[in-house]
């Protein structure tokens, strides 16, 4: 009994696998995950700078907003450098001797404020930590001090800093000498890649004209100018550009000017960075979420990624199920109009046959999906290693997550077994795929529901809304899904899995009795009333069981 | 194997309803083991339904089925081969897979089913086939290799639902020997088909329904024995000239060839006579009424246009293309 139905699921799952569509499905999506991963990075490289001129009337900004743009650029420099060194990779040892000097007094300082504080700083702790000290050596290499610099001169002793003010000249110097297009080698996203500014020769009015025809032939992407008195906002300061809908660079210069001029009048009025930067500060708060243990956790970026990977992983879920599910169907309105049924009757019983497809249809949509998930694993791990390109959010904790993967791989099941049956159920009355369409429809609303509730869920996964969803069957698997970041209780785990697998177990039934009249069935599908009366008819009037008693 | 002299399959009374409508009424019949037994009626008399019945694929309603003395199918389905009137295959397995695929479906091993589907491919002239696409054989090919599943596993009992439907006369002939060799290993045959020819050559009995119910059964002499004897004329000239005979109750005329009946008291040699001077006769010959005509008669009375129509045309086809079992 139980051969034959895996010998039709062997030659299902065979037969699939030799098909064009398994493959390019195997293949597409790792392809799509390594495009996702490189090609923001990649377009960002491939963008061309933005060139443009600036004429400072007032004599002295200038200067000095080129110096504070070295300084978060030299943040990103400083990150990356430390990153590198961490994971011991080979591109740390391409870096300039002086960086690499720089970026190990900075390990060490990091180490030194770590001790000074008790040694049991948490990831928020040492990442807050970790970033003031590359803030502040970046802001002494850029020779503007700012607030940075005064608080890792209060975070570190001056020894701990003084070998840096040696290095100081040398790493500005190969920074501002470094060409553009190579700056962004070591740092992703810095301006110094991104906008150019060029000299444009002349004085007064003939200068302005020249710039004029340079931004109208596209040669300039935009001029600024600073006017006399920027401190006191005298003068006719501007952005002329003929394309006004793209601010970055607007953005961005405006930003340092400001960032140059608060220090500025601070120092005017004498008036304390740091005063400054107390009195400014906004109310600030934490993020906290409540973990399991009933204990008050940090939000980490991990976090973040833990509460809407669940939303990605209803998408995949919900695309599996549903493009399985539809495979089976395809598979049995096929069999049915190739006349095979019949044949294969009289050597099996309609159950073995459902079952053997719903089985081998499973084993193929497993095997593609295990596949995914092995890819996705270890594109996570190594494509950002391997092309030096770093993702944004370390993915690979989501793959060993149990409560991701797991839950994906019982939902999927579950979740196809419910739909597999109400489709291999269709796809047994149709004679047509055309046929099988219609009667899908209002399957494919139902099937909306899951993803229509997707955001709202993901925001409130223990809400009422994803509660009561959860006891409905049919969007048992995508909402539980949905809420794994919640994550549900185990007492709900279980309701209502045991829920969805009694539905399971009662659409299969009904599915069983409408598979063994539909497949033998030609011409017109049945109204739904007609197969509601299958469904309530004893199997095959007679039923098996009086053969049983005859013989 | 059962022992000769028992019956392969015996149903009694078996009934089977579709809704309001009765699909098969009240059947019985006996097939005897090891015999060749035509299973005919025209289209929509049932033939179909019964069959299902006796594979267990339905379920009778009333009556009671014995199939190789077990009251039901199932247990014995390794046993039994089955081409439904329904042929298909699946298009990209290779001749060789599928067929291998069906002895697999009966029991077989993996490692036997493959090398007898070979061996059995090769024996029928599909060598070259083995390792092509179903999707690329012919539908004669497609037809044989289907055959060849069903009786991959040497099953005891074979039931062909219009086995001879889509083959050319090469082929229906290549199928012909293989129904008379499972007969000589001794194995039964029940085959069901609307060329009457095929089954007058190949059947040692028969049963005829017509509108879900038993018309006539029984081994060929019986059934032939019963009914009137009528004349074969083979003949040139104007077939116009046939119909206006005196003295004839019915004719079956083909063109070319035709079954004269003469009415209750007329001489043969009478309506001879008369024929002589209306056409050149080559053939003349007093015997028992052909198959065709028996089927003709006992569902013409009752069968509505539309299937007698569908039967004589068949008739009509075969008649034209085959040799006359007389001859």
């Amino acid at each position: 009994m139980r051969d034959k139905t895996l010998l039709v699921a062997q030659r299902e799952l065979v037969e699939n696998i030799r098909t064009k569509a398994f493959w390019i499905g195997i293949l597409l999506f790792p392809v799509l995950i390594v495009v996702m991963m490189v090609a923001p990075t990649l377009l960002e490289r491939a963008k061309s700078a933005r060139q443009y001129a600036v004429v400072d009337e007032s004599g002295w900004l200038l200067e000095q907003i080129d110096q504070r743009a070295a300084l978060p650029d030299l943040e990103k420099v400083f990150a990356q450098a430390l990153e590198r060194k961490r994971a011991g990779s080979s591109r740390f040892d391409e870096l300039p001797e002086a960086l690499r000097q720089a970026t190990g007094q900075i390990e060490a300082g990091l180490a030194m404020v770590e001790e000074q504080a008790g040694g049991d700083w948490d990831e928020s702790e040492r990442a807050e930590a970790e970033s003031t000290i590359i803030e502040g050596f970046a802001s002494v290499v850029a020779g503007f001090a700012g607030t940075q610099g005064g608080q890792l001169r209060e975070m570190l002793p001056p020894e701990a800093i003084a070998p840096l003010e040696q290095l100081r000249e040398e790493i500005r110097r190969w920074w501002l000498e470094l060409p553009a297009e190579e700056a962004v080698e070591y740092g992703s996203g810095v301006s110094k890649s991104r906008y150019v500014r060029v000299e444009v020769p002349g004085e007064g009015e003939e200068q302005i004209a020249e710039l004029n025809r340079r931004v109208r032939e596209g040669e300039l992407f935009a001029y600024i100018v600073i006017g006399e008195d920027p401190i006191n906002g005298e003068g006719d300061s501007r952005y002329v550009s003929s394309n006004l809908t793209d601010d970055d660079l607007q953005v961005w210069f405006s930003r340092l000017a400001s960032d140059v001029l608060r220090a500025e009048r601070l120092e005017e009025k004498q008036i304390d960075a740091q005063t400054a930067d107390w009195i400014q500060a906004p109310f600030d708060m934490r993020q906290a979420k409540l973990g399991t243990s009933g204990e008050e956790e940090d939000v980490a970026t991990q976090d973040r990624v833990r509460q809407w990977a669940p939303v990605a992983f209803v998408y995949l879920l919900w695309i599996s199920v549903f493009t399985v599910a539809q495979m089976l169907l395809t598979n049995t309105v096929e069999e049915k109009s190739n006349k095979l049924m019949e044949v294969l009757l009289s050597s099996v019983s309609p159950l073995q046959l459902m079952m053997g497809k719903i089985v081998g249809i499973a084993a193929t949509g497993l095997a593609m999906l295990g596949s995914w998930a092995v890819f996705f694993y270890l594109a996570t791990k190594f494509v950002p290693r391997l092309t030096g390109i770093d993702s944004s959010l370390d993915l690979s904790i989501i793959v060993t997550d149990p409560k991701y993967m797991a839950s994906f791989f019982v939902y999927f099941l579950l979740g196809y077994l419910f739909y597999a049956a109400l489709l291999v159920g269709i796809g047994s009355v149709c004679d047509s795929l055309k046929e099988a369409q219609n009667l899908m429809t209002p399957i494919m609303l139902l099937l909306f529901v899951p993803l229509a509730s997707m955001v709202p869920i993901g925001q409130d996964p223990n809400g009422l809304l994803a509660r009561v969803m959860s006891y409905i069957p049919p969007f048992t698997p995508f909402v539980m899904m949905n809420r794994a970041a919640g994550p549900p209780s185990t007492l709900e785990y279980v309701l209502t899995s045991a829920l969805l697998l009694a539905s399971v177990g009662v659409v299969m039934w009904a599915a069983a009795k409408v598979f063994r009249i539909g497949v033998l069935m030609t011409g017109k599908p049945p109204k739904l009333r007609e197969i509601l009366r299958w469904i309530r008819a004893p199997i095959g009037v007679v039923p098996e069981r009086r053969a049983e008693q005859m013989r | 194997m059962t022992a000769a002299g028992d019956a392969a399959l015996v149903l009694e009374g078996v009934t089977k309803r579709f809704g309001k409508q009765t699909a098969v009424d009240g059947i019985s019949m006996r097939v005897p083991s090891g015999s060749i037994w035509g299973f005919l009626g025209p289209n929509g008399a049932g033939k179909t339904t019964t069959i299902r019945m006796v594979m267990s694929i339905i379920y009778p309603d009333e009556g009671e089925i014995r199939i190789l003395g077990k009251s039901n199918a199932e247990s014995i389905k390794d046993r039994l081969g089955y081409l439904p009137e329904e042929k298909g295959l699946y298009k990209k397995m290779t001749a060789g897979e599928i067929v291998a695929y069906f002895g697999r479906l009966k029991g077989m091993a993996a490692g036997d089913a493959k090398r007898r589907a070979r061996e059995l491919l090769e024996q029928y002239g599909l060598g070259d086939a083995v390792d092509k696409k179903c999707e690329a054989l012919s539908k004669g090919m497609g037809q044989k290799v289907q055959i060849l599943g069903t009786v991959i596993h040497d099953p005891d009992l074979v039931i062909l639902d219009e086995p001879f439907s889509g083959l050319d006369p090469v082929n229906a002939e290549v199928m012909k020997d293989l129904i008379l060799q499972m007969k000589r290993d001794g194995r039964t045959v029940i085959f069901s088909t609307h060329i009457m020819l095929q089954a007058e050559q190949l059947c040692d009995g028969l049963t005829l329904i017509n509108h879900g119910r038993k018309v006539l059964d029984g081994t060929m002499a019986e059934v032939r024995g019963s009914e009137e004897r009528g004349i074969l004329l083979d003949y040139d000239g104007d077939s116009q000239k046939l119909h206006s005979l005196d003295g004839i109750e019915r004719i079956n005329d083909s063109g070319k060839q035709a079954e004269i009946f003469p009415a209750s008291g007329v001489d043969p040699q009478h309506l001879l006579q008369q024929i002589v001077q209306r056409v050149h006769v080559r053939r003349f010959d007093l015997r028992e009424p052909s198959l065709h005509e028996i089927f003709v008669r006992a569902v013409g009375g009752r069968a509505d246009g539309v299937a007698v129509r569908g039967v004589q045309g068949q008739a009509v086809l075969v008649a034209e293309s085959g040799d006359s079992p007389d001859a």
